[in-house]
């Protein structure tokens, strides 16, 4: 998986996640291809997290599938961070950047 | 995979679903959340790594500070997942919060064994590798995996996302 070129951080404290100083540019949530995960499982937990139709949790699944990867939610930081932990707990393989 | 076949794990019987394993696989399954509660407790498995990904791949503070704030609630429903298995293990029947451990549990494991076997999505099944073993549980683990994602997509609500048709 390539994460791609490493974006310049601002000197700020990041402990606040409230301080959502560039909120212009929300935060996508991504879920990366891996060999282990099922394909049914992916499309299910897509379904049950964030209340996807079974249609577009399994074109966002194939998305994954064939492509590599998906956008799965986008959101401020504190959002993204909890879609993100949530898919980690059903162990899915999901990262959060800044959106481009 | 599973679909028009006959199930073989888990069935969907009204408001709960119907456990249709045999006495060896529930063992086998005891066993295997046993295994996985003490890997798990331990901590130190490099095969662990897909249990807790990296949520921010371009910023190391960042997810160093997202991974000390996440991994105990990670462990504990890991954990917690692994009581509501072996409570449930001989139970003829399970409601759906037991399905969805059952499936933390599979998934587990199978994440954890398919790490450990550095699995790829070319992998042929070959029954003279030494490896087979551990091949073959985690093609099992699948077919429950997938009998479960039939039996708990029925309990799911009508789906909400404002996006979708």
């Amino acid at each position: 998986m390539n994460p791609g070129p490493t974006p310049v951080e601002i000197d700020k404290p990041d402990l606040g996640h409230d301080e959502e100083t560039d909120a212009e540019r929300p935060w996508i949530v991504l879920v990366w291809n891996d060999p282990i995960n099922l394909m049914s499982y992916v499309s299910f937990v897509f379904q049950k997290l964030f209340g996807y139709s079974t249609v577009k949790a399994d074109e966002l699944m194939l998305d994954v599938h064939h492509k590599g990867r998906a956008v799965v939610s986008n959101g401020n930081r504190e959002k993204a961070e909890l879609d993100v932990f949530r898919l980690h707990e059903h162990g899915l393989w999901a990262t959060m950047q800044k959106d481009t | 995979m599973a679909g028009s076949e006959k199930s073989v794990a888990f069935e969907r019987s009204g408001g709960h679903i119907t456990i249709l394993l045999g006495e060896e696989e529930r063992e086998l399954i005891a066993n295997l959340a046993g295994q996985f509660r003490s890997v798990l407790a331990e901590d130190t498995s490099p095969n662990l790594r897909r249990l807790y990904p990296t949520a921010y791949p371009d910023d190391a503070d960042k997810d160093s500070e997202y991974a000390s704030l996440v991994h105990e609630d990670l462990l504990r429903s890991r954990l917690n997942a692994v009581d509501t298995v072996e409570a449930t293990v001989q139970a003829d029947s399970i409601d759906p919060d037991e399905l969805t451990a059952w499936m933390a549990l599979l998934n587990g494991l199978r994440l954890l064994l398919g790490t450990r076997l550095d699995i790829s999505e070319e992998d042929g099944f070959d029954p003279d590798a030494p490896d087979a073993p551990t091949r073959a549980l985690l093609t099992w683990l699948g077919l429950l995996l997938e009998e479960s994602v039939l039996a708990a997509t029925t309990f799911l609500p009508p789906h909400t996302h404002p996006m979708t048709l």
